[in-house]
Order: C-alpha cells, then structure tokens, then sequence
C-alpha cells in the first residue's frame, strides 16, 4: 500500500492545482485505505466537486466527504476601535 | 471628528456557481456603513469571466468599494483585466497604492495591495540563495516599501491598509504553522507601523483568526469569509487619529 501521507500530498496537490477546484482550504486526512476531506465551501456543487477530484487522485481508496457549507449570517454588531 | 463605520470582507470566491449570492446579502450595506473593504480572492480562478461576475457583484453599491486582489485572481493570468473590469464598474482597486476618500467630512484613506508571503520575524525567508528564493522573499520586500511610501503619502485623517496577505502570526492562529510563511509577511506590518494606520485588513488564512495586532499596536483583522461566517463585518473608527 502507497505511504499515506503521500496520498494525502497528492489529493490536496490535486485539489488546489485542477482548474475544476483550485482550492486550498481543505483538509485530507489519509488512515490506511480511507481518506477524509475536511473544510468549509460556499456551495454544494463545490463541495461535490472537491470530492470527485479527490476521488481520481486516491484511485482504490474510500472517500470521505466532511466538507461543510460555509453558512453566511447577516452582519453582526459592529465593533468600535 | 465623526466616527467611519468601516465595512470589510475577504475570500468571497466568486463563480458561476454563487452568481447573485453575495450580492443579495449586500442590501442595505449603507444602513450599516458608510464603505465597503474587500481583502483580495474574489474570485476562484482568476479568469476575466469571473471578474466580470465579481464587477456585477460589488458594482452600483450605493456606498463606495475599495478592493485589492489575492492570490487566487492571479492565477489565470487576467489580474490586470480583472482590476480594468472592476474600476470600470467603479470599484476602486488598490494595487500597492492608496485612495483618500472623503466620508461624512472625514478623509478616508486606505492604502495597500496584494501582499506576499515570507513569514514572520525569526523564522521567515532571506534574500539569500537561488535566484527563485531572492525573487520570493524580493517580491514581499518591494510591496512593503511601495505600501510605506503609500502610506507616507497619504493626507487622511484616518488610515486603513487593505491586505490579502496577513502581516501578523495573531491572526493566522488555527492554520498550520508550517504554511505560516505562504500566509504573509512581517514585512508588511513593519511598513505600516513605520508609518502608522489605524486598523489592517486581510484576508487568505480561512482557518485563521479574526483578531490580531501589530508589534506597533496597529489593529488587524482577518476578514476572510470563512473566519467571520457573516456577509461582512463592520468597524467603527471612532477618529482619534492614527496611532
């Protein structure tokens, strides 16, 4: 079996670097043949996204999408300085 | 002097995919602030379309909109497209410049750009080495002068400087320290303590910290869009001058 943390270099590589994603804030954890992606995107169809790249750059290896919606509040309080 | 109610956000992202989004969550922005600051990767890949999307997005405010591009709006290639397309839709860009912006009799002024990386004082990069090392660490060294002498130039009453990149660790406290150097620069905190500013905004670490401070005592925030999880957040700068 190929070195986990090579694994996990390879699918956030991937994830930052296909034009489909280029995103960095996520976070892939790999534990033997299962790989976990953590993190927050605006949109569901990101979220999906991020896990298909994810999924050609793990070939054989289960997928775990974690990712949450970035859920966006109304402005707050405003802060005096 | 009359307080500035200071409305600021980074990382929003903008695609195809989010079209219309963050602008419905701009209405009444002027209820609430009397400018808008924008911290840089407004967009996801950097293509002229998404600029376009983005010029649709924060264009025809009715409160005045100043916004540095980040890493991400560089990626394609169009950054300079992208800063023509937005000062089209009346979008004041900063790129390693300034703007003084007369609000409610108060002289608003914002300096800044981009920034880079490099890290932090003690464990940062040196011009030192290969030519791609003195290029990265040259690259930071020269924003951070052009922002002094921005900053220098400056004739407001109150100073902000509007960042992608952080200049302090405070706020990048949740990312990994091992990418603090790909964060931001204490560069960039050195050049506006030399000349002082009342607040910093930045945006880039989304799994960082809103609130920091300079070793000179300047405010910073991290306005990222994931650190605030609000459409915006809004600082009120009560007019006792520049620190």
């Amino acid at each position: 079996m190929e070195t986990p943390q090579y694994v996990a270099a390879r699918v956030q590589r991937a994830l930052a670097e296909d034009d489909r994603t280029n995103e960095l804030g996520i976070r892939v954890d790999v534990r033997g043949d299962q790989v976990y992606l953590r993190g927050q995107v605006p949109c569901d169809e990101r979220r999906h996204l991020i896990e298909a790249v994810a999924r050609e750059a793990a070939p054989g290896l289960t997928v775990h999408n974690e990712i949450r919606l970035l859920e966006v509040h109304e402005p707050g309080e405003e802060e005096h300085l | 002097m009359n307080a500035l109610r200071v409305a600021a956000v980074a990382d929003i992202h903008l695609g195809e995919d989010l079209r219309g989004h963050y602008r419905k969550t701009l209405a009444g922005i002027e209820e609430r602030a009397d400018v808008l600051l924008v911290g840089g990767d407004l967009t996801r890949h950097g293509t002229f379309e998404e600029g376009r999307l983005v010029a649709d997005e924060l264009g025809g405010l009715p409160i005045p909109v100043v916004a540095v591009l980040g890493n991400h709006d560089y990626h394609s290639d169009a950054d300079q497209e992208i800063i023509a397309v937005l000062r089209d839709a009346g979008i004041t860009v900063l790129d390693d410049d300034a703007v003084t912006i007369p609000l409610n009799g108060v002289r608003l002024g914002v300096a800044g750009g981009k920034g880079f990386g490099g890290g932090f004082a003690g464990k940062c990069a040196s011009e030192f080495g290969e030519p791609e090392t003195k290029a990265f660490v040259r690259h930071t060294k020269e924003i951070a002068e052009r922002w002094r002498l921005a900053l220098k130039g400056l004739d407001a009453d109150t100073k902000v400087v509007l960042s992608h990149y952080s200049p302090v660790k405070d706020t990048l406290l949740g990312e990994p320290p091992e990418i603090y150097p790909f964060l931001g620069s204490y560069l960039l905190a050195e050049a506006a303590d030399a000349e002082g500013a009342d607040l910093i905004v930045h945006g880039h670490a989304h799994s960082g910290t809103e609130k920091g401070i300079t070793p000179g005592g300047i405010r910073v925030r991290n306005v990222a869009l994931p650190v605030i999880e609000h459409a915006y957040v809004v600082y009120c700068l009560d007019g006792e001058g520049v620190h």
